[in-house]
């Protein structure tokens, strides 16, 4: 009950900032336009695919890159939408009336993480939308498409929940959203120099997002990629857990 | 305060409690007790250790000792117990700057666990009592201090606590609305509500409270009903303490 108060206030909240209308709108405006670009660029080379066996489809040449696109604006969306999660409440000094309302600190962050994940369903369905508005005309990879899907579902769930951790630790929004973005950037990026210098089957590999996300937007969906995806989200969203009780302890 | 009420056990029990802030003890040893249909005024100068009291009186704050019960549970054990129990009012009444004054009484209204129906009905009051009715479609954000304080009263007021704890809540009202809450705070104590008042205004203790407590450096130093001499012993009694304390 007080989780389900918790979500509907934070999601009410949500759609009535102005910055959550404006992320969704432009890189909705961004996300279409490059619709558009790779679809041209898909029926350009129609005749030279057709003549090809086993040559990509309309799912590996214009969804999957698109959801890609989504992937690399999420970066920077996903901080912002939740950059105010918990540290707009400390810097209002709304945050006591949270916990004097009985919530606890797991339901309070919890919420609002609900709260940020329902945003982020509409803006990847949103998203979706585009090639599946042509898929009667197409004969799509549904299998590749779902696991693309899943992969950019999982990898905005873990950047919402590194996100809502940043701004346990924080009263300033701003500041939560540039940890939000470099955390995220590092994790992406932590097996670049594994990767440069050859190394593939390393523990930094298994650390960074990207081995995983990859592998998703292949079609290839692992069960040991799902759970690194569960286990970030589940260590970010206990650790802002944790943050808030020592607040309401520590004062 | 009725006889009724002055028989029934404590609403509010603190015994012993302590707690640290920024480095210095804010609140060390506090006892208190409270009976339904009390009105309690915490007084003390600023940084005596009143809102830190309250806080955690309110279930925001841990004490580092002690214990605080409230209708004889153990709140430290049962903080969920704030939910129903309790309606606080912190100083600067903070909002949710996006939300609607309506909007906010319904988020507050779920947040402590009211039912729709229970929830309208409870609304309907608040904003009649406080006057919020030309306000409820204002966002928050752009109410003034006094406005926000009059929301703020009505959050803590919707649920109908057993406990009403009220930080300052003159802070910013003009005369009219101040006399109008001493009448609530009367009105709320005539139907059983306990209610703890800080501030450091002497006035409004003699206006509404009948007991008072001194804090001091976070330690409690007076404590008793207000004597039928009233402001003015109240005043020397004040004074004294912030004096003694001041040559010591």
């Amino acid at each position: 009950m007080s989780f389900l108060a918790m979500f509907r206030l934070e999601s009410h909240r949500l759609w009535l900032r102005p910055l959550a209308w404006v992320l969704l709108a432009l890189s909705l405006a961004w996300l279409g336009w490059n619709f558009t670009l790779l679809l041209g660029s898909f029926l350009a080379s129609q005749v030279q695919r057709a003549a090809l066996a086993d040559s990509p489809g309309y799912v590996d040449l214009v969804a999957v890159p698109l959801l890609g696109q989504l992937a690399q604006l999420a970066f920077l969306v996903v901080p912002l939408l939740a950059m105010s999660s918990l540290a707009g409440e400390r810097r209002d000094g709304s945050l006591p009336l949270l916990f004097s309302a009985g919530l606890p600190a797991s339901r309070i962050v919890l919420g609002k993480y609900a709260a940020v994940l329902l945003w982020l369903l509409a803006w990847l369905l949103l998203t979706l939308a585009m090639p599946l508005s042509l898929a009667h005309a197409t004969t799509p990879d549904w299998g590749k498409l779902a696991a693309a899907a899943l992969g950019i579902a999982l990898m905005l769930a873990a950047l919402a929940a590194l996100a809502v951790a940043a701004s346990a630790f924080t009263a300033h929004p701003a500041i939560a959203a540039v940890l939000a973005l470099l955390l995220g950037l590092a994790l992406w990026t932590a097996n670049l120099g594994a990767q440069l210098a050859g190394v593939d089957n390393g523990v930094i590999n298994w650390l960074a997002m990207s081995t995983h996300e990859q592998n998703l937007l292949r079609g290839l969906v692992s069960s040991a990629d799902v759970l690194w995806f569960v286990l970030l989200i589940a260590a970010c969203l206990a650790l802002a857990t944790r943050r808030l009780a020592a607040e309401r302890e520590r004062g | 305060m009725t006889d009724a009420h002055s028989a029934a056990p404590p609403v509010l029990q603190l015994d012993r409690v302590s707690r640290r802030r920024a480095g210095r003890a804010a609140v060390q040893e506090l006892s208190l007790a409270l009976a339904p249909g009390q009105v309690l005024g915490l007084l003390g100068v600023n940084g005596a250790g009143k809102s830190t009291t309250l806080a955690m009186i309110a279930g925001a704050l841990r004490p580092d000792s002690g214990g605080i019960r409230l209708q004889g549970e153990d709140f430290l054990e049962r903080p969920e117990l704030a939910r129903r129990l309790i309606g606080w009012l912190p100083e600067r009444a903070p909002v949710w700057p996006e939300l609607t004054v309506a909007e906010h009484l319904d988020a507050h209204g779920r947040l402590r666990g009211l039912r729709a129906a229970e929830l309208r009905a409870a609304r309907a009051v608040v904003v009649e009592r406080l006057e919020l009715q030309p306000l409820a479609r204002r966002l928050a954000g752009v109410l003034s201090q006094g406005q926000r304080q009059r929301l703020g009263l009505a959050c803590a007021l919707l649920h109908r606590p057993a406990l009403l704890v009220l930080d300052e809540p003159a802070n910013a009202l003009d005369p009219v609305q101040v006399a109008a809450l001493r009448g609530l705070i009367r009105e709320q104590a005539a139907a059983g509500t306990a209610v703890i008042l800080s501030t450091h205004v002497l006035v409004e203790v003699t206006a509404v409270c009948d007991r008072v407590a001194i804090l001091h450096e976070g330690r409690l130093r007076h404590e008793g009903a207000l004597r039928a001499d009233g402001h003015a012993a109240l005043e020397r009694r004040f004074f004294e303490i912030a004096m003694q304390a001041r040559a010591a």
